[in-house]
């Protein structure tokens, strides 16, 4: 007991005044992400409870109240509604999400790799990526009908430039003689690439995809407004069409948690496949 | 190939052979999509003779309601990037000048962010019908990121000693942030508009296609799809109009990098 004391003591006395402990950092970082959004909720809520009629804007805790009670809520009905939606959304944006990655991935390293390719397609791709990826929507319709088919096409389609141009850079800024190593060893070339190419790659690669799973996600609710018949974005046009507000803002947090769900994991993902980048910069 | 012995060129003169191959890129890809509708391997109602869709893209610019369409798309991007840039220098700048301010306020940026603009739109819908305010309210809460980070990190990068001198020197809090932190991070803040310019012109053009009703480019392109008077016409002239937007978004593109380059070219950083 007195030996604990006088060790925390003196663990107190070395440590330089004014640099808290781990604990009361993290502890004063909780702090200032929990409080602001306190106060803000706060300050919502009291102006909507003072100044009743505020149709646009419900009690933030009602809306919250309201989301729980589509996701846990009890009637069965409702629930199968919420996770329906929330999957069919999530599924189809994971879907095209990494179809018009590999695409991307493919031609992007293809470019980055042939010289020759590139300049030969580069023309294209920039017209082609300066088309806002949802004016195309329309082509998609007509082309493959209102089905799930032509939303997953139409995802993978804009999320593909995303990956292809960052690929593209990458692979083109990776070394010549990191590449002629591996052709003086004769590696084989699938391997080379594998080993070689899109390691080096990575770091931009992935900052590609985190731009593109925010389309990802856009894109999806985009494709779910203009014509669906399930899915978030469907749910929260029925929810203006109908004038319930209340569902409406419950169905935008659920895409904002969405949308952070995915940052995080891809950021998640990024840092434990990229960890050895970050190492080897710490390095030198 | 003789230009390999050339050293390395500036990226303002590409070279001649790759020019040469660009546009056979370009011409090879066009005749093929010819080739492929005219001998009816695909049905020529979904995929129109490219040279028919070029021919529609120019005399598109003979209806004058898809000039104005035009315009109404133009002058609503322009507003919202405009007020996009007016709010989000100066919170950038305070973010960037206070870590305290900035932590603050960090929570609800993290979590205002990850919100597709898009989910905003039956919202802001019902609150302010299908006009152009609609439209701009959303276009400046896509575009407000991008030019908020990049002047914080601007502000962030600005020379510590500069700042000192100035001090030294005896000019005021305000003469700092005017003389030396904005000029200091302006290549920075430019960075996040020429972002912002390419997300805001998306956005405009998204809006209009789903809030239909109103005018612009993309409500030009729903009211066609609505249309189903003569199919092959219709997608015909959707097609063109896609293009249109596409060429619209490239000369906007390089104009705004043309400004960059032309206004910040002593700064060769690109932190994009």
């Amino acid at each position: 007991m007195t030996d604990t004391s006088t060790r925390a003591l003196a663990a107190r006395a070395t440590r330089p005044t004014g640099t808290p402990t781990r604990g009361r950092r993290a502890l004063i970082s909780l702090g200032y992400f929990v409080i602001p959004i306190a106060v803000v909720i706060g300050i919502w809520q009291l102006v909507t409870i003072l100044n009743p009629p505020a149709p646009f804007f419900p009690q933030p805790f009602a809306i919250i109240a309201n989301l729980w009670d589509l996701l846990f809520g009890s009637p069965k009905a409702v629930q199968q509604v919420f996770y329906g939606e929330f999957l069919q959304t999530v599924g189809r944006m994971a879907l095209g999400f990494a179809l018009g990655a590999i695409w991307g991935v493919i031609v992007g390293t293809i470019m980055g790799l042939w010289r020759g390719a590139r300049e030969t397609i580069n023309p294209i791709v920039e017209f082609l990526r300066s088309i806002p990826a949802t004016a195309t929507l329309p082509l998609f319709i007509i082309l493959l009908g209102g089905g799930d088919d032509m939303r997953v096409a139409f995802i993978a389609y804009g999320v593909s430039w995303f990956v292809l141009i960052n690929t593209a850079q990458g692979v083109g800024a990776i070394h010549k003689t990191l590449l002629d190593v591996g052709k003086v060893f004769k590696i084989s070339p699938a391997r080379r690439i594998f080993r070689i190419v899109l390691p080096g790659a990575m770091p931009k690669i992935f900052a590609g995809l985190r731009i593109a799973s925010t389309a990802a996600l856009l894109l999806a609710i985009v494709s779910e407004f203009m014509l669906a018949s399930n899915g978030i974005g469907y749910m929260l046009v029925q929810a203006q069409g109908r004038f319930q507000l209340l569902n409406m803002w419950s169905w935008m947090l659920a895409l904002a948690i969405l949308g952070l769900i995915i940052n995080t994991l891809l950021e998640w993902i990024e840092g434990r496949i990229l960890a050895w980048h970050r190492q080897s910069r710490a390095r030198t | 190939m003789t230009s390999t012995t050339v050293p390395r060129q500036t990226r303002r003169s590409p070279r001649v052979g790759a020019i040469w191959r660009g546009i056979a890129g370009v011409l090879g890809l066009a005749i093929v999509l010819e080739i492929v509708s005219r001998s009816g391997i695909v049905d020529q109602k979904y995929l129109p003779p490219f040279s028919e869709v070029i021919v529609r893209s120019f005399t598109l610019w003979g209806d004058a309601s898809f000039r104005n369409d035009v315009g109404s798309t133009l002058l609503t991007y322009l507003i919202g990037l405009a007020i996009s840039i007016v709010i989000a220098v100066p919170l950038g700048a305070l973010f960037g000048l206070s870590n305290r301010v900035y932590r603050a306020a960090r929570a609800v940026i993290e979590l205002l962010r990850p919100i597709p603009p898009v989910a905003l739109i039956p919202l802001v819908l019902l609150m302010l019908g299908s006009g152009m305010e609609m439209k701009v309210v959303i276009v400046v809460f896509a575009a407000v990121w991008p030019i908020m980070f990049n002047t914080l990190y601007g502000v962030h990068d600005v020379d510590p000693y500069a700042k000192d001198m100035a001090r030294s020197f005896g000019i005021g809090r305000f003469g700092i942030i005017r003389r030396i932190v904005i000029p200091s991070a302006a290549p920075f803040i430019m960075t996040g508009v020429r972002i912002s310019s390419s997300i805001a012109l998306i956005v405009v053009i998204t809006v209009e296609l789903i809030a239909g009703g109103a005018q612009g480019i993309g409500a030009y392109i729903s009211r066609l799809r609505g249309s189903y008077s003569d199919a092959a016409d219709t997608y015909l002239s959707v097609l063109a109009a896609t293009i249109m937007a596409g060429l619209i978004g490239l000369v906007i593109n390089l104009v705004i990098g043309w400004l960059e380059r032309r206004f910040f070219g002593w700064e060769a950083r690109d932190s994009a």
